[in-house]
């Protein structure tokens, strides 16, 4: 007897027979294949022959219905390789790092029961245990168990107090853990800010203050938060320092508050105005604590936190993932990688393997500030037979044979870091003129005013740029400006991207690297000397013809960070990536040359909906450090696609055209050929990235 | 306490530039979660130009000039303009008043905030620096104290637009192309929106009289 899947989308047919000891459940064979043989949601749609999008469905469905329950015990998470990573670089005793999670719960809430749950661990009969003030201490005493039943605990309130109207004041965070614990509450019943230096001397002198200060000096475990001095911080929305932060110079350089006190990028400690008002354990006596556990986490509390590990007055650290890696991130250490963590952790295996410390990456540079500038010297020097230098500005290109007249100027341009685009297209049969931003960055008005001009033969100037933000409200300026000076400017916006919008908003997409095949059709057509109307309508028709999609394997890396623009975890692919450095539109798990090249092959011919007898031009394009090998193992299975649907393959071209500095990858890009199209894509042309006969 | 006087108001202007030199990493970091991290980079690169062309003594029209010149001539990307029509009109605002009231901030405030809006296609909710600055201005108006008291009524407003952002999904420029994948990060512009209006409310609060 056959079983098969049920599922909502008709795949009933075309389903395999669910192994028999599931039944007839799907979910929860899809749920074994994740979560206990650690397939992929892509090896997990190949064996249960199904979609990608129901595979997701199916692990979602198994985690509501209760089919898999995530738990996470303390001494796994402990081993996962980012806490590792943090206890070692840091020397602490210990470190919690919490999964980044999805979930319904806040990250207090979360921080709260991870807190709570170092401090089971560390807790003994008769320990004394001091705690600060702020949501995530409330959390944690919330999130403490009941029944403990460990004898004469203490809990000594780590601060003065306050009358701040929040729940969680020094006081309320003491009275929850105390009740907790069944402990007695030591409060110190005095403000944590006092007017004057003097009245805090003279309370402190009262016997019943004093003792119970004297509690601070005797404590075996430290609970604390690190409010980062952000605007939001609980420092500042709690009114509990009023504003006196922000009226004093002393306070300039403070990243951190702990316990009411203020610490420096470093950790050292800010003695400013408020320091003799302040009443509370101090930071010496509570780096005397033997026990001192940190709990804090979120995106804005990084700085906070790293000033606090680098002031040594942590000893155990609990905090969140995305938190965790930040403070790595920012200490110049690469964390692991966060997807097999979580994957390792819900199938109980240990990966403690240690983070490898990673340099910056190595380029070729000088003043990395100066890299765009002297790329271009060396383009300029290098290829004086086609680029010329505008009013003595490098970021202003223009084809060295000079303006021509009766002919459409076209001005192209962009970010830098994409080259050889797009100064490798200036000259004869191509652009004009090139204007060059910063890296990644649209050029200023001025540089594409300068061209403007240069291109200006007295038969207008077309536009072509990729669309995005800042190069249309750049090129947009300038075009104004040249209207004022009587150039008419026409503009056309490459949107080949297919994985950046829908193809029912196509004028949305970006334009990636075939804009390389626009630019070529639109110089052929200025140097055929046709008008502007028709040299902007041949640009347009390229351009709606013209589908790309890239896919990333590994991330770029910036001249002035030489760090990766984000993190890829090794067994990890981002599908739909643009020119920039960013991320994808999706991520996958790595599979082969050939697996890949289906994937933007389908989109592709569905987008530009090939079919039988057409024929197409083909751009096989490196982001950047994917070697021409490698383009070729692409560029085969994507002529067995096309050969596969009877399209006829006009042209290829395969390299560097179009790149995002050093990222590993390469897009494909289709152009679909009619007769005036391949007319003047094969129209002779000279730039130094692009020649034709 | 009642009224900014325009002249010497380059310190705040400079002042402004501090803050997003100091926050270079910081801005960067955000931006490289759903963009391509270089926001902090090309922010502190412009404000830290502007400062060297501004004197403390410079009026507060001239120096938000300077910072527009800087910022529309040498930066590019989508910041520049932005910035860029920003600080230009509410320049143009501020010139030729020696004294600004509360309303005459509110004014200067809401040209700069239309300013943005005419360049670029953003709209309030679509995760960019509008969502701190219309949210501020609008804090600001609504508040009916003295000058000195709606100037922390526009920190406390960016601040809540900023975080607001978090949670937004990009609906223009490069992060938008993210979808979803761009939610759960504050706007990168949001943020350093934020840190230009609250360095401007300080400021502005120092100087008041």
């Amino acid at each position: 007897m056959s079983r098969r899947i049920r599922s909502a989308d008709g795949e009933r047919a075309a389903s395999p027979p669910i192994p028999l000891r599931f039944g007839e459940d799907a979910v929860l064979w899809a749920a074994w294949l994740y979560y206990k043989e650690g397939l992929t949601q892509n090896e997990i749609a190949r064996e249960m022959q199904i979609s990608r999008p129901t595979v997701n469905a199916y692990l979602a469905d198994a985690r509501e219905s209760g089919i898999v329950e995530i738990s996470i015990a303390g001494d796994r998470m402990r081993s996962l390789s980012i806490a590792h990573q943090l206890s070692h670089h840091f020397g602490l005793d210990d470190c919690l790092v919490m999964p980044g999670a999805s979930g319904e719960r806040s990250l207090i809430d979360r921080l709260g029961d991870a807190g709570a749950q170092a401090l089971v661990w560390h807790l003994r009969p008769g320990a004394g245990v001091g705690i600060g003030w702020g949501r995530t201490m409330l959390a944690l005493a919330n999130a403490l168990p009941d029944d403990l039943d460990l004898a004469d605990m203490r809990v000594v309130q780590a601060t003065g107090g306050t009358t701040a109207r929040i729940p969680y004041t020094p006081e309320a965070c003491a009275t929850r853990l105390a009740e907790r614990l069944q402990a007695r509450c030591i409060p110190i019943s005095a403000p944590a800010i006092l007017s004057s230096a003097q009245s805090r001397d003279l309370l402190l002198q009262e016997p019943v203050i004093a003792e119970q200060m004297a509690e601070l000096g005797r404590l075996d475990i430290a609970l604390f938060g690190a409010s980062s001095l952000r605007q939001n911080s609980t420092v500042h929305s709690s009114g509990f320092f009023d504003n006196s932060l922000q009226r004093h110079q002393a306070y300039g350089s403070a990243v951190a508050a702990l316990v009411g006190r203020f610490i420096d990028a470093h950790g050292e400690p800010l003695d400013g105005p408020l320091e003799p008002r302040t009443i509370g354990i101090s930071l010496p006596d509570l780096k005397k604590v033997p026990t001192r556990i940190l709990v804090a986490g979120g995106f804005d509390k990084v700085s906070a936190i790293l000033a606090t590990l680098r002031g040594g007055y942590a000893t155990v650290l609990v905090t969140d993932a995305e938190t965790a890696a930040g403070i790595l991130n920012a200490e110049g250490i690469e964390p692991a990688p966060n997807r097999s963590q979580r994957r390792m952790a819900s199938q109980g295996l240990d990966l403690s393997r240690a983070g490898k410390d990673v340099g910056t990456v190595k380029k070729f540079l000088n003043a990395p500030r100066d890299a765009v500038r002297e790329s271009l010297e060396g383009a300029l020097a290098a290829f004086p037979g086609h680029l010329r230098m505008l009013e003595g500005s490098v970021h202003s290109l223009a084809a060295s044979r000079g303006t021509q007249d009766g002919k459409v100027g076209l001005v192209i341009g962009g970010g830098a870091g994409h080259e050889p685009c797009f100064l490798g297209y200036v000259g004869r049969g191509l652009a004009d003129a090139v204007a060059v931003g910063n890296v990644f960055s649209a050029p200023p008005p001025d540089r594409i005013l300068r061209c403007t001009r240069a291109a200006n033969g007295g038969a207008g100037v077309l536009y072509i740029y990729g669309n995005y933000t800042g190069d249309v409200m750049n090129f947009d300026m300038a075009a104004e400006m040249a209207s004022a000076e009587g150039i008419e400017v026409r503009t056309v916006l490459t949107t080949d991207d297919v994985a950046s919008s829908p193809a029912s908003d196509r004028d949305g997409r970006r334009g990636t690297a075939g804009n390389v095949f626009v630019f070529k059709i639109a110089g052929a057509a200025c140097e055929r000397r046709l008008p502007l109307a028709e040299c902007e309508r041949l640009a347009r028709k390229a351009n709606a013809a013209c589908h790309t999609m890239g896919i990333a394997l590994d991330p770029c890396s910036m001249p002035e960070t030489r760090r990766p623009s984000f993190a890829l975890p090794s067994g990890d692919i981002e599908i739909g990536v643009g020119i920039h450095g960013e991320r994808g539109v999706e991520r996958d798990g790595m599979m082969s040359a050939d697996g890949m090249v289906d994937i933007v092959m389908d989109r592709l011919m569905e987008d530009s909906a090939l079919k039988g007898g057409d024929t197409v031009a083909m751009l096989v394009n490196s982001l950047g450090a994917t070697p021409t090998m490698e383009l070729m193992i692409l560029a085969r299975r994507a002529a067995q696609r096309l050969a596969a649907r009877d399209v006829k393959l006009h042209l290829s071209w395969v390299g560097h055209y179009c790149t995002s500095l050093d990222m590993t990858g390469a897009s494909l890009s289709l152009l679909k050929l009619d007769q005036e199209l391949t007319d003047l894509l094969e129209h002779s042309c000279d730039g130094f990235a692009l020649r034709m006969p | 306490m009642s009224k900014l006087p325009t002249n010497g108001g380059g310190a705040i202007v400079r002042a402004i530039a501090d803050v997003i030199v100091e926050n270079r990493a910081y801005l960067s970091e955000v931006d490289g979660k759903i963009g391509d991290g270089d926001h902090g980079n090309n922010m502190a690169k412009g404000f830290a130009r502007a400062k060297e062309r501004i004197s403390d003594d410079a009026s507060l029209g001239e120096a938000m000039h300077i910072v527009a010149d800087v910022l529309m001539g040498e930066i590019g990307g989508s910041m520049g303009p932005l910035y860029g029509m920003f600080f230009d009109d509410m320049a143009s605002a501020a010139d030729n008043r020696e004294y600004l009231d509360k309303q005459a901030v509110g004014d200067m405030l809401e040209a700069g905030c239309q300013g943005v809006m005419a360049i670029g296609e953003a709209k309030p909710g679509d995760k960019t620096l509008l969502d701190t600055l219309v949210p501020a201005i609008e804090a600001f108006r609504a508040c009916d104290q003295d000058l000195h008291e709606a100037l922390k009524a526009l920190k406390h407003g960016a601040e809540k637009g900023r975080d607001a952002t978090t949670d937004m999904v990009a609906k223009v420029g490069r992060s938008s192309r993210l979808g979803e994948r761009s939610r759960g990060v504050p706007d990168a512009g949001a943020t350093s929106c934020c840190m230009i209006l609250t360095a401007f409310a300080d400021g502005a609060a120092r100087r008041l009289v």
